[in-house]
């Protein structure tokens, strides 16, 4: 074990860190913004559309993400061919983002339609007889008493999403563990344990301190299920 | 462009490996469902030292994705194993160590955690009233255990051990790297040899589709029959 190594390399792992950075924040923000029509069409039930986000969901979970990746590596340029576009490649960033933000957002719609039916009937029904405009009931009523409710499986969503951007460097884009493979393969096999542990490290440095954000969110939760009384019914259960 | 024919062909070469995927899956499953019974009854110990390194152990490895810990073990496995022998006199070639052996090392390891969890869910689940009910009707520690915990336990811990196990199919994947063969391996290896990346990977995909819808559907199904008469 050589102490002194790794802190050496450690500067050009930092250098990197805004990669991985750029392409999590990027597909939380994206996936997000995706996951809302999602989970409503769910709620909804929408006849055909329904269908569609079913089938949706179980790809994203039956497929492994690395796998995931290369479908989205090696298929966007053909869609893009038969849709017309004359694209014969695209960059492993853009294929990978576009990737994780489909896989987060299916992802992530699986926490906020738990959170939305957590809120009881009687809420929404209270609204109504109030007089309140659809929107109203939204802004006003449910989104207040879901955003607790959904927070701290948005926070672990990220977790994941944090790990899983970890798997990019397969098709290319020279993030943290792009970086590894490029070092250990650059040091004629000596120190390859010193640099992945260095990694590993790096890794749970940053799952730590979003671990410490999501436990406090978890505590708001508790808190604010105990005082309104509601009882999730079902928990959002989705694993990589 | 995408041709129909080729991920039919894919689709016949990755259904080859499929078993042993499975049967990889299995393996990993049931040594890191050991190592989290373990770990729960360790913990249960509530031995002052021994509890707070598994505690970081555990933070450590839910913290690092499982390509990192993979690459770790693939590395520092021989080294460890031949420093490890060298203790009894034994010599080893650390080159003669099998990759699937390193796999099989990681996620074994990577999962226990998770099992233990799954492990200690369940047991938290079992009414204490149960076991004292059983203890005034004179069964013996034995068939308490049998007849009453882990029917009960099992029930509790079947869907998520499921679910595990799926995970571990997927984690699998990342075999590659390591140079195992497994569904997603063998997609490359097919798309390698006929050019048609895609087609090989749209067979894959829909291999692993298949299987995790089989599962789950298996997994309701034996769910649904030893939740009868429970509840």
């Amino acid at each position: 074990m050589d102490l002194q190594y790794m802190i050496s390399i450690l500067p050009e792992f930092l250098r990197v860190i805004p990669i991985t950075m750029l392409v999590v924040v990027v597909s939380a923000v994206f996936g997000f913004l995706l996951s809302v029509p999602v989970a409503g069409i769910r709620i909804r039930k929408v006849p055909v559309l329904n269908l569609i986000t079913d089938l949706y969901i179980s790809f994203t979970r039956s497929i492994p993400i690395l796998l995931q990746l290369f479908l989205f590596f090696f298929g966007i340029p053909v869609l893009l061919q038969l849709l017309g576009f004359d694209v014969t490649n695209i960059s492993a960033m853009t294929a990978a983002i576009v990737c994780l933000i489909i896989y987060n957002g299916a992802y992530m719609s699986e926490v906020i339609r738990p959170a939305y039916l957590a809120i009881e009937k009687g809420q929404h029904e209270a609204a109504e007889s109030l007089g309140y405009t659809r929107f109203q009931k939204l802004t006003k009523i449910i989104i207040p008493q879901m955003t607790p409710i959904a927070l701290p499986g948005l926070g672990n969503a990220i977790i994941h999403l944090i790990h899983d951007s970890s798997l990019v460097f397969a098709i290319g884009v020279v993030d943290i563990m792009g970086l590894a493979t490029i070092i250990s393969s650059g040091s004629f096999g000596m120190q390859q344990v010193e640099v992945f542990l260095t990694v590993a490290f790096i890794y749970w440095g940053i799952s730590f301190a979003s671990e410490q954000i999501i436990r406090y969110l978890e505590r708001r939760k508790k808190r604010v299920l105990n005082r309104t009384g509601y009882e999730m019914k079902e928990e959002a259960e989705y694993n990589v | 462009m995408f041709d129909i024919v080729t991920v039919f062909e894919s689709l016949i070469e990755i259904v080859k490996v499929v078993p042993k995927t499975l049967f990889l899956a299995l393996v990993i499953l049931i040594l890191s469902f050991i190592l989290g019974a373990m770990l729960t009854y360790i913990q249960s110990l509530n031995i002052p030292v021994v509890k707070q390194i598994i505690a970081v152990l555990q933070s450590f490895l839910r913290g690092t994705p499982n390509v990192v810990l993979l690459y770790l073990v693939y590395y520092s496995l021989p080294l460890v194993v031949t420093s490890f022998l060298s203790l009894f006199g034994v010599g080893f070639d650390p080159a003669s160590l099998n990759s699937a052996a390193v796999v099989i090392v990681t996620f074994s390891i990577c999962y226990s955690v998770f099992q233990s969890e799954i492990i200690r869910g369940a047991l938290h689940s079992l009414d204490k009233d149960q076991i004292e009910a059983a203890q005034s009707l004179g069964y013996s520690t034995s068939q308490t255990l049998r007849k009453v915990i882990i029917p009960q336990v099992m029930t509790e811990a079947l869907p998520d051990t499921m679910n595990a196990f799926l995970i571990i199919i997927k984690a699998l994947s990342l075999a590659f790297l390591v140079t195992v063969v497994d569904i997603f391996a063998q997609a490359r290896l097919v798309g390698a040899q006929t050019f048609s990346y895609l087609e090989a990977f749209v067979a894959a995909a829909l291999v692993y589709w298949v299987i995790c819808g089989a599962l789950t559907y298996v997994v309701n199904k034996l769910e649904n029959r030893m939740r009868r008469g429970y509840v």
